[in-house]
């Protein structure tokens, strides 16, 4: 912007900016745009004093791509694919958030069983994208073989979900009104196979990873963040969970599949990193639950409601917020219509940009290896920080 | 529950929504001077923010402010105008820090300055872009009137005309 | 021939030596190489190298083709003479460190009265060439890698040392030899036996001295990137890959020697019972490097100052009390 406004000739704008307020003896650090930890092109700037972090700041922008303004100038239904890569981790959360903004502005019913099947492929890739944190989290931490034995699962896991939705990452299936296809029968019988086998590697995972000495004494106690500074950056997700907030935007807004379901909300008191780790350890259970239940009661029916609109269909006027249960956080989508095909205006909540808001008082005064470790237990897909 | 917690709040207009046809539970317009002490009552009643951003109407730039509590769930939005000419808004950083990051990219996007953001450098678009790519044409902006379905407002300021169709008004006024 | 006898005989027996170990190494090297990463391979679940010859055998050599292809490069702003000594005086030093290694009943290089001593000076300048590479690579990680090193390098080498007292003070030799002389063949026989404590003691420093995870902290990838050596490309990183594995069989081979008997064993005593058990100790190197975290900085400091230090003093303090006793 204004480089020689700063008064400083190297390092770029941000650094520039960072150094304004740091302290004579200390050593900037950049962490990033390309750095093991941040799992994707996050930078975060740190000022260490010996190896304590005094200060950090995450840069931004790296992969922004401007998916809000592409929701303009794309027709509704054409936008879908687009919900799909925000978040390569969970794809179905944000495709499920944007066709019910749409659904919630039109006022349209969505059949039973696509209700279901959303929620069972859902799910399925709620666990799938836990699976990934956890490999590239203990990473993180210095272990390099969880990530195998989270990535064997996970491509089973993979596997199963492409026969509904057809792929394997950017999952784009969810459609205004249901979804694109019917559940096979071999899909449903694949599930119902690795559900027992997945409820068994979980203990093991618990044996070998969770339980590891060495694992707690890295995650106990590091990046304490209370509930109140949770409502300060507006974190929600695993992260709140971990810190005492029980809210689960699947139990607050009373999702209607969810509502019949036996199931509970994991919940940690602690507000560590060890919190967040075993929320999300806990949800992986508590999804197989979800999706055996779903499976049990899936009804017959269309999986897609009638005179579903075509790509040149024209919304109502008016706005409407729908918010998901995704796997790192509340994905919001606020949609705002001038009667037109395209959206007027569209607002894309992204949990990581809230929870990652917080990184920079969670980290202050932390060692560095903290730092890293606190990044991890935020589950940060930096697409969706980006957008 | 919002219009006895901004009681003491000169709102301009509150309308409570169906969370089931909206997603929203109350919706607020307020003038640029009360954000900040209605901002302040969300937080002491334990509200968190969800997202802000703006929508570009013909009228002006509005921001819109969404809540949710944890406990009693129910979104709040929070609306304020601010002209196309000078756009220029409070920062609510001092309450809510996470509204910090929110607000440099409604920055990036719009353009709109918010006194008092601790660190108001570009986040999302390079720091020397100087366009502001959610900015709508002339010719593409609609009213909020347009925008906005017309409700039953639990509180509203007499001088409130931003959501009565301009034929409306145009009616009342020869009247 | 006149002009060969001047030489003196020990000298030749050195330099023949030296050469033996070179090959020795380089060797070994590949092996383990291979060994870890099939050791890794296994471990999670997965075939390993597999690609290069029956069972990805010829990977090591690929690799090594590989790194000696590579632009050597030389970062702006860093001292290239300091620089390019950094792996030269990672490798060489470690060499030296197998003179007095007693492989065999004369299997040795050259018995060295004061061995144990010679090894353990001789590891210091390991310490040196990283903390070199780290600073003269003008990279921020590479300087925090080797303020990492240094302290870490000096706090484990105080345990490290206590430990080896104490079988010195038992057999009352610092000659790798002799002290393997005064161990039985049998497993109950060995020093492990009558010091339980400084084995654990000396096992837990060899990885720290060794940087293997879980004490990588001055290469900790997920923090440090690649920690002292990030600016190294080719044989520069070539030569520091290969100065840990060697550390590691340096290490595995004082430990045998000092603590699980050396060359001796059930049946025929010789370089193969040494040899086992070298593997055996590279084996638990590998399989504790893909099986934990990394700790902490702090929590690597405290597990030395904290409970290694004081139990490697009282140990040795109990040593000599009891030799004197008794």
């Amino acid at each position: 912007m204004h480089y020689e406004q700063l008064g400083v000739t190297e390092g770029d704008f941000y650094n520039r900016n960072f150094e304004k307020g740091a302290r004579e003896d200390t050593m900037i650090l950049n962490l990033g745009p390309q750095h093991p930890a941040t799992h994707g092109v996050l930078r975060v700037i740190v000022e260490l004093d010996g190896e304590y972090v005094i200060r950090a700041e995450p840069v931004l922008g790296y992969l922004h791509r401007m998916h809000e303004k592409m929701g303009e100038v794309k027709t509704l239904s054409q936008f879908i694919p687009n919900t799909g890569r925000i978040d390569y981790g969970h794809a179905l959360g944000w495709n499920w958030a944007f066709v019910g903004a749409v659904e919630r502005l039109a006022g349209f019913e969505v059949p039973e069983r696509a209700q279901y099947i959303r929620v069972i492929t859902t799910e399925i890739n709620r666990i799938t994208s836990h699976l990934l944190w956890w490999g590239a989290f203990t990473l993180d931490l210095g272990a390099i073989t969880p990530i195998m034995y989270a990535f064997d699962d996970r491509e089973h896991l993979l596997d199963i979900l492409q026969m509904p939705t057809g792929s394997r990452l950017t999952h784009s299936s969810f459609r205004i009104g249901g979804v694109c296809t019917d559940l096979s029968e071999k899909f449903i019988e694949t599930v119902r196979d690795f559900i027992p086998k997945m409820r068994e590697r979980l203990p093991m995972y618990r044996d070998l990873v969770t339980d590891n000495v060495i694992l707690r004494k890295r995650l106990e106690g590091v990046g304490v963040m209370d509930a109140d500074m949770c409502r300060r950056y507006g974190v929600t997700g695993p992260v709140a969970r971990g810190s005492g907030l029980a809210y689960d935007v699947r139990q607050a807004e009373h999702f209607p599949i969810y509502e019949g379901l036996d199931w509970q909300v994991a919940v940690r008191t602690e507000g560590d990193s060890m919190a967040r780790y075993l929320v999300r350890m806990d949800e992986m259970e508590q999804s197989l639950n979800i999706i055996e239940q779903a499976l049990a009661a899936l009804p017959a029916g269309p999986v897609l409601m009638k005179n579903a609109p075509k790509v040149l269909w024209k919304a109502p006027k008016g706005e409407s917020y729908f918010a998901v249960e995704g796997a790192r956080g509340k994905i919001g989508v606020h949609l705002v219509s001038n009667g037109g095909e395209f959206a007027y205006k569209v607002k894309l909540r992204s949990p990581c940009f809230s929870n990652l808001s917080a990184y920079a008082e969670a980290a202050r005064g932390t060692i560095l290896a903290d730092a890293v470790a606190i990044l991890g237990s935020l589950d940060l897909v930096i697409p969706e920080i980006d957008r | 529950m919002i219009d006895s917690l901004f009681g003491t709040i000169k709102v301009q207009y509150l309308v409570k929504c169906d969370p089931a046809k909206t997603g929203l539970a109350w919706s607020v317009f307020l003038a640029q001077s009360d954000l900040l002490p209605a901002v302040k009552l969300l937080y002491r009643a334990n509200y968190f923010l969800e997202d802000l951003t703006a929508i570009d109407a013909k009228e002006g730039y509005l921001a819109v402010y969404h809540f949710d509590h944890i406990d009693s769930p129910g979104r709040v939005a929070l609306r304020v105008l601010t002209s196309h000419e000078a756009p220029e808004l409070p920062s609510i950083a001092s309450v809510y820090q996470g509204a910090e990051w929110h607000e440099r990219e409604t920055t990036d996007f719009y353009g709109i300055t918010f006194t008092g953001n601790p660190n108001p450098v570009p986040l999302l678009l390079a720091p020397d872009m100087t366009e502001h790519p959610l900015q709508k044409t002339e010719a593409q902006r609609a009213f909020l009137w347009d925008l906005f379905p017309p409700a039953e407002p639990l509180r509203a300021a007499a001088d409130f005309t931003l959501l009565t169709p301009a034929a409306k008004l145009a009616e009342t006024g020869e009247a | 021939m006149t002009f060969l006898a001047a030489i003196p005989s020990e000298l030749i027996h050195i330099v023949i030596g030296m050469v033996a170990i070179m090959a020795f190494v380089g060797i070994h090297v590949l092996v383990l190489v291979y060994a870890e990463r099939k050791g890794a391979g296994h471990i999670q679940r997965r075939p390993g190298p597999f690609e290069v010859g029956p069972h990805g055998i010829l990977q090591p050599l690929a690799d090594a083709g590989k790194l000696i292809g590579k632009q050597l490069f030389t970062p702006t702003n860093a001292d290239p003479i300091l620089f390019w000594m950094a792996p030269v005086l990672a490798v060489f030093p470690v060499l030296l460190l197998f003179v007095p290694m007693p492989f065999g009943p004369v299997v040795t290089v050259q018995e060295v009265n004061l061995g144990l001593l010679l090894i353990l000076a001789f590891a210091g300048i390991g310490v040196l060439s990283t903390m070199l590479a780290g600073w003269a690579s003008n990279n921020k990680f590479g300087l925090l890698g080797a303020a990492r090193t240094v302290s870490q390098s000096v706090a484990y080498e105080i345990p490290l040392l206590l430990a080896v007292l104490c079988i010195a003070f038992q057999k009352g030799s610092l000659n790798l030899s002799t002290i393997v002389e005064g161990q039985g063949s049998w497993p109950w026989q060995w020093n492990i036996v009558t010091q339980p404590l400084a084995f654990l003691i000396f096992l837990v420093c060899a990885f720290a001295e060794t940087n293997r995870a879980p004490f990588d902290l001055p290469e900790a990838e997920s923090e440090l990137t690649a920690g002292f050596h990030t600016e190294y490309s080719g044989m520069g990183f070539g030569m520091f890959f290969m100065a840990e594995y060697a550390n590691m069989v340096v290490v595995s081979g004082v430990c045998t020697a000092l603590f699980l008997g050396g060359w001796k064993g059930p049946g025929i005593d010789g370089v193969w019972w040494f040899m086992i058990k070298v593997y055996a100790l590279l084996a638990l190197f590998i399989w504790v490097r893909w099986t934990y975290p990394r700790v902490r900085f702090d929590q690597l400091l405290n597990i030395n100052w904290k409970w290694l230090i004081p139990l490697a003093t009282l140990n040795l303090l109990g040593t000599v009390f009891l030799m004197k006793v008794f």
